[in-house]
């Protein structure tokens, strides 16, 4: 049956409109098809794609901001190889991604498994842990930051309750894992709306049917809802992974020290840093367009195992 | 399908067309920029610009001062435009990139240059020239900063001596008698052992005698260098100093003082107390600037202000000015000029010491009892003034940004205690010499 559901949403895929709405727009409904998006596509050339060429053109020059650019070939992007400060940052945000992604797909699809389920208080746990959504990362960063302290944290004071060794959780050895889970944290609430919409829409009769069958919550959770919620999985990994590659403000927050320095520097504060603060704007476009082709790449990756694996009902 | 690719197609064309037609920055400066339009006599006023960084209360007093100079000048009118310190330089590299800048704007002395040497500031040397007795009053070391071959491209509004901020109630309670003028880097020390405590008796240190910003090297470790007979850079601006054996002491100094002593706390241990851990009641002793005066004068404790102590080669402080500078295609320079020239009037300087966060640059204003008795909250004002004796100019130099991001990232790993003090600076005065290198 997956087989055959894998080959419907590869037909699907390949056609727009099918894939939208099982619909064509036929002779003269093309015509306003065309006229109402326009000014969103208008938006969206200008604005986005606009920005993006004009990042493209920028990433070869070396354009201070206040002096004319000047053509700079491909130094920008070999910089990209022999500048230290970019190489780390780079690191980081590879490694921060490794973890994030996987860890914040699987714990939100677990919370919200759980609070798909008739508990009592389920409209406030939901709330609860969407609220991180709703309130400002430079505030609840800065509650972390004190969770987090050294001596005087509540993380710590926790760990020696339970007779355990307090733990540095921003120094350079743990501080990947500590702004990871804060960064998790926060982004559970938009991921379990996600994947409640895709519980929800999965027919009871199955779950029943399976029952009758003789199948276990175990089984019935890897054998039905697995499956049939892999279009949430697929969607949210590849929300998880673009947000992982731009996550900024929690991290700055909890790490910064100094004049905008920050312990654990990201792609994003690298490009930041340069075009504003080290008068590098062309610097700072080579780094934009390695970060957007990274990105693009794992897309396409994605796309790829969508096809594969992805089960559209 | 194919048709929705066409129209695709034709869009990107339409994209290309028109980022190419896109006006370059600078080269449509209109040429009619660089005159003076004469202010339309009894018509309109001539409107100008100003920006400048800052917390909402200082919209209040700069618009004050304006309202003020719009009352002396009825030809000319000012709009006023304050932000925080990262929006404003966003701000101003945008405005100055789509060559809209403010007329007049907020400069801080060590990214001067940065601005300068890239030719979006107006020469006020002709207006100096024409008015000379302006900067007779203004402290000379406060003007070093501007100087350019070629004259002033900007002037000095205020500025700030570094000086160390005690707690009184911690030396009462410690017994330990307060900073004296002329004491020394080991009184500091001593002073700071003695303060380092565990106040409430659980095993842990929970006061610190000393605390210190050593990212930056305005706060510490320029005046630790300076006062151990090191310097910052070459005088040409190519090489970086900090490494040399006198340097090596004052570095040696604050690194015992945090490793051995445990005076000084570590920036993991200092994290956790938040930004400022003179205000939180947490450390006994930090140098730093007037601007912190407003916020201190609301702690619930009692403190005052000592000078940096002296090292072997004497005493030093840091000397950093906020000034003022015209752009370069503003279409009323005389008009921005007039409005330096009320700033730096003693009526224009007195209002911005009421404001309570700088000195003043004019010394009739800086030696009054606006400066020396404010409001605010009595402590030993005349110490920041005392200090210009012994005061160093904070380096002006292109690529300034950039090095202090070197030098201040690349020595970060020394204070959380992850690397060695000799090699971690070797190291980083290689970087930052090949950030000088590239800003020649």
């Amino acid at each position: 049956m997956i087989g055959m559901l894998a080959g419907q949403a590869r037909q699907h895929t390949r056609d727009p409109w099918n894939m939208l709405y099982g619909l064509r727009p036929l002779g003269r409904e093309k015509f306003w098809v065309f006229l109402l998006l326009a000014p969103t596509i208008f938006g969206l050339v200008v604005g986005a794609i606009g920005s993006v060429i004009a990042t493209l053109a920028l990433s070869f020059t070396n354009w201070d901001l206040l002096t004319p650019p000047n053509w700079a070939g491909l130094s920008n992007y070999v910089s990209l190889f022999t500048n230290p400060a970019f190489s780390k940052a780079l690191t980081n945000t590879i490694k921060f991604s490794a973890v994030y992604v996987p860890g914040v797909v699987v714990v939100s699809l677990l919370v919200a498994v759980l609070l798909n389920r008739p508990i009592r208080g389920r409209a406030l746990f939901r709330t609860l842990f969407f609220l991180p959504a709703v309130t400002s990362a430079v505030a609840t960063a800065l509650v972390w930051n004190m969770i987090y302290g050294k001596d005087t944290g509540l993380l710590n004071y926790l760990l020696e309750q339970l007779g355990m060794q307090p733990v540095c959780w921003l120094c350079t050895k743990n501080v990947m894992f500590a702004v990871v889970l804060v960064n998790i944290w926060g982004a559970i609430g938009e991921g379990m709306i996600i994947f409640l919409a895709g519980l929800t829409a999965i027919p009871r009769d199955y779950y029943e049917a399976a029952t009758v069958d003789g199948a276990n919550g175990t089984q019935r959770f890897f054998r039905i809802t697995i499956p049939l919620i892999t279009p949430s999985i697929f969607f949210q990994t590849l929300i998880a992974t673009i947000n992982a590659f731009q996550a900024y403000d929690y991290i700055y927050m909890l790490t910064r020290r100094g004049q905008g320095d920050s312990s654990f520097p990201v792609v994003v504060f690298s490009i930041y840093r340069n075009a504003w603060n080290f008068f590098n704007y062309g610097g700072a476009s080579a780094q934009a367009i390695e970060l957007a082709l990274i990105v693009v790449f794992l897309m396409g990756f994605y796309l790829w195992l969508e096809r594969r694996y992805v089960v559209y009902e | 399908m194919r048709k929705s690719i066409m129209i695709f197609s034709l869009l990107l064309a339409l994209v290309v067309v028109l980022s190419a037609c896109q006006p370059s920055p600078q080269a449509t400066q209109p040429p009619a920029a660089q005159q003076t339009q004469p202010p339309a006599a009894g018509g309109e006023p001539v409107e100008i610009s100003f920006m400048a960084w800052g917390a909402p209360e200082e919209l209040a007093v700069w618009q004050k001062i304006v309202d003020e100079f719009q009352a002396a000048n009825p030809s000319i009118k000012v709009t006023v435009e304050v932000s925080d310190w990262t929006s404003y330089w966003e701000k101003l590299k945008t405005l100055l990139s789509a060559n809209t800048p403010p007329d007049v704007f907020a400069m801080d002395a060590p990214l001067y240059l940065d601005y300068q040497s890239r030719g979006v500031l107006q020469n006020l040397q002709p207006y100096i020239d024409q008015n000379p007795d302006l900067l007779k009053d203004v402290y000379p070391v406060t003007l070093e900063a501007y100087k350019t071959p070629d004259g002033y491209y900007g002037l000095p509004r205020d500025f700030q001596t570094v000086v160390i901020f005690f707690n009184k109630d911690m030396f009462d309670k410690a017994g330990v008698p307060y900073p004296q003028p002329g004491w020394t880097w080991n009184d500091l020390r001593e002073a700071a052992k003695t303060l380092t405590q565990d106040t409430n008796g659980d095993g842990k240190v929970d006061q610190y005698g000393f605390t210190a910003d050593l990212w930056d090297m305005e706060l510490t470790w320029s005046e630790g260098i300076w006062s151990h007979g090191g310097e910052i850079i070459s005088s040409d601006k190519t090489k970086t100093l900090i490494g040399s054996p006198e340097a090596l002491q004052a570095w040696q100094l604050f690194y015992d003082m945090m490793w051995k002593d445990k005076s000084m706390p570590d920036t993991n241990t200092s994290g956790q107390y938040g930004l400022d851990l003179f205000q939180a009641g947490i450390a006994a002793m930090t140098p730093i600037g007037h601007w912190v005066v407003p916020g201190y004068a609301t702690a619930t404790f009692k403190w005052d202000v000592a000078p940096m102590p002296a090292g072997p080669a004497g005493q030093a402080t840091s000397i950093n000015s906020a000034g003022f500078v015209v752009a370069k295609g503003s279409t009323h320079p005389d008009e921005a000029w007039k409005f330096i020239e009320f700033v730096l009037s003693p009526t224009g300087q007195t209002r911005l010491t009421e404001l309570g966060l700088a000195i003043p640059v004019l010394k009739s204003v800086a030696e009054s009892p606006v400066f020396l008795k404010q409001k605010t909250v009595e402590i030993n004002q005349q110490v920041f003034l005392d200090s210009l004796k012994f005061a160093h100019m904070k380096p002006v130099f292109k690529g300034y940004d950039e090095w202090s991001a070197v030098v201040g990232d690349g020595m970060a790993t020394i204070w959380t205690g992850e690397t060695e003090l000799e090699p971690t600076l070797n190291d980083v005065v290689q970087q930052a010499d090949a950030v000088l290198a590239k800003n020649k």
